[in-house]
């Protein structure tokens, strides 16, 4: 196959599946019902450590969680999500939220949107657990 | 000898085929509302990866084309072009995908080209094309060695190994449960290849096969899909980033820094290159036996099932 139809197939065949799968409403971030759902999707990436305790967001996008070994966060990754330790990690206040910088290539920065007193209280909490 | 045989790139013929097949499976998803799952900025990755490995392969891939000509050069044997011949080179090109495959999640170092295939929480037709950009950097090439000196051109190889990925694309779904059970004794299926996908302890380290699924019976790697445990996609640790330079490299950066960290002996710094994923030298992290082996302790109940058998 000629070099140029292979580009503009393969460019627009991602483009297009890209913008149909957006259209049918398939890039919504996943919401974390509960708590609970939190504390389940930490356990699914640290089966062997525990949340003593996870903090909803109110708009449930992300969940604050503490461990023995020190806080996490858990967010989501598309429809699905992952969790980190927040070992090393540098918070800073944004516009609308807070932003966490990890010394970790495989998820360098966390975006979460949260209310200004919110976000004020998770830097509080962080700063005596981290 | 057949210096000049040239067969099509089947895999660039197949790129329409790909793309009809997702559109397919999405519409069978959204109208049906079951049979796998689909998200914009996954399905996004996994198609950006996709792309880079085919620019990846013409970018680098006389590397590996030049080392199968120079063996080529060497050989005495030609065993010609017949379509026995290419059915043969077809079935043993299979058995090497089986081993370059097993070392690819049993050497960190082929691990770290591999790892991007895994790394979807995913598993649809899109997950498929989620391929390596880096193949070439782990000279699995040299697996492929034996069957060129044996007098398989290399052209038959690589049109052999065409057809071994195109194969692999359609059992990338959750569309599909189960096939007649012929094939599943036999071929790699949608079931089959579910498990390998999963990151439950179960499944990990399960069902490398490409296109036949008896290797992994034969060489002792093989665990079923079960009906009460639904395999969990993606890495024991799912990454946080969609960015597809970040999925593409992030293994081997971490060889690197773990491979440089200072006090270590030169041997720690080669076993984190070629000891399984997960091995670390003051044994902080697990490697897939280890997890499994603390589920066992958490779930007692599972020794002896599939995916707890023997030791492999």
């Amino acid at each position: 196959m000629p070099l140029h139809i292979l580009g503009i197939l393969v460019i627009g065949g991602i483009a297009g599946i890209a913008v149909l799968l957006h259209l049918l409403g398939l890039s919504r971030p996943r919401r974390f019902e509960d708590e609970a759902a939190a504390r389940s999707a930490w356990a699914e990436e640290f089966p062997e450590i525990p949340a003593n305790r996870a903090v909803l967001c109110r708009n449930r996008a992300a969940a604050l969680i503490q461990t023995a070994q020190g806080p996490g966060v858990v967010w989501p990754m598309g429809a699905d999500s992952t969790a980190r330790f927040l070992h090393g990690a540098r918070i800073t206040r944004t516009r609308d939220g807070l932003l966490i910088r990890l010394p970790d290539y495989t998820a360098p920065r966390i975006r979460l949107v949260l209310e200004p007193d919110e976000a004020e209280a998770w830097l509080t909490d962080l700063e005596q657990t981290a | 000898m057949s210096d000049q045989l040239t067969y099509p790139d089947v895999v660039q013929m197949a790129v329409p085929f790909f793309i009809a097949a997702i559109l397919i499976e999405l519409l069978w998803i959204v109208i049906k509302g079951r049979g796998g799952r689909y998200e914009t900025r996954d399905a996004l990755t996994s198609l950006i990866m996709g792309a880079g490995n085919v620019i990846s392969g013409i970018l680098l891939g006389f590397i590996a084309y030049g080392f199968f000509m120079l063996l080529w050069e060497i050989t005495p044997l030609d065993l010609g072009t017949a379509w026995y011949v290419v059915l043969l080179c077809f079935v043993l090109d299979d058995l090497r995908y089986y081993w370059v495959h097993r070392f690819g999640h049993r050497i960190r170092w082929v691990w770290a080209s591999h790892v991007n295939h895994h790394s979807s929480q995913h598993y649809n037709l899109t997950t498929a094309l989620r391929q390596t950009w880096t193949g070439t950097f782990t000279f699995m090439m040299i697996v492929r060695a034996p069957l060129i000196l044996l007098g398989f051109h290399p052209a038959m190889v690589l049109f052999c190994g065409g057809l071994n990925l195109i194969y692999q694309f359609w059992i990338h779904t959750e569309a599909i449960g189960r096939m007649p059970r012929w094939i599943e004794a036999v071929m790699n299926t949608p079931s089959h290849h579910r498990v390998h996908h999963g990151r439950n302890p179960r499944y990990l380290d399960a069902n490398y096969a490409g296109v036949f699924i008896i290797w992994d019976k034969v060489f002792g790697t093989f665990v079923p899909e079960l009906d009460e445990e639904k395999p969990d996609y993606g890495l024991v640790h799912n990454l946080g980033t969609f960015n597809p330079i970040r999925v593409a490299f992030h293994e081997w950066m971490g060889i690197f820094r773990d491979a440089t960290q200072p006090g270590l002996t030169w041997r720690e710094r080669l076993n984190y290159c070629i000891q399984p994923p997960g091995w670390s030298h003051d044994g902080s992290r697990d490697t897939s036996e280890a997890i499994k082996r603390k589920h066992l302790a958490r779930n007692p109940q599972d020794a002896g099932t599939p995916g707890f058998s023997e030791p492999r």
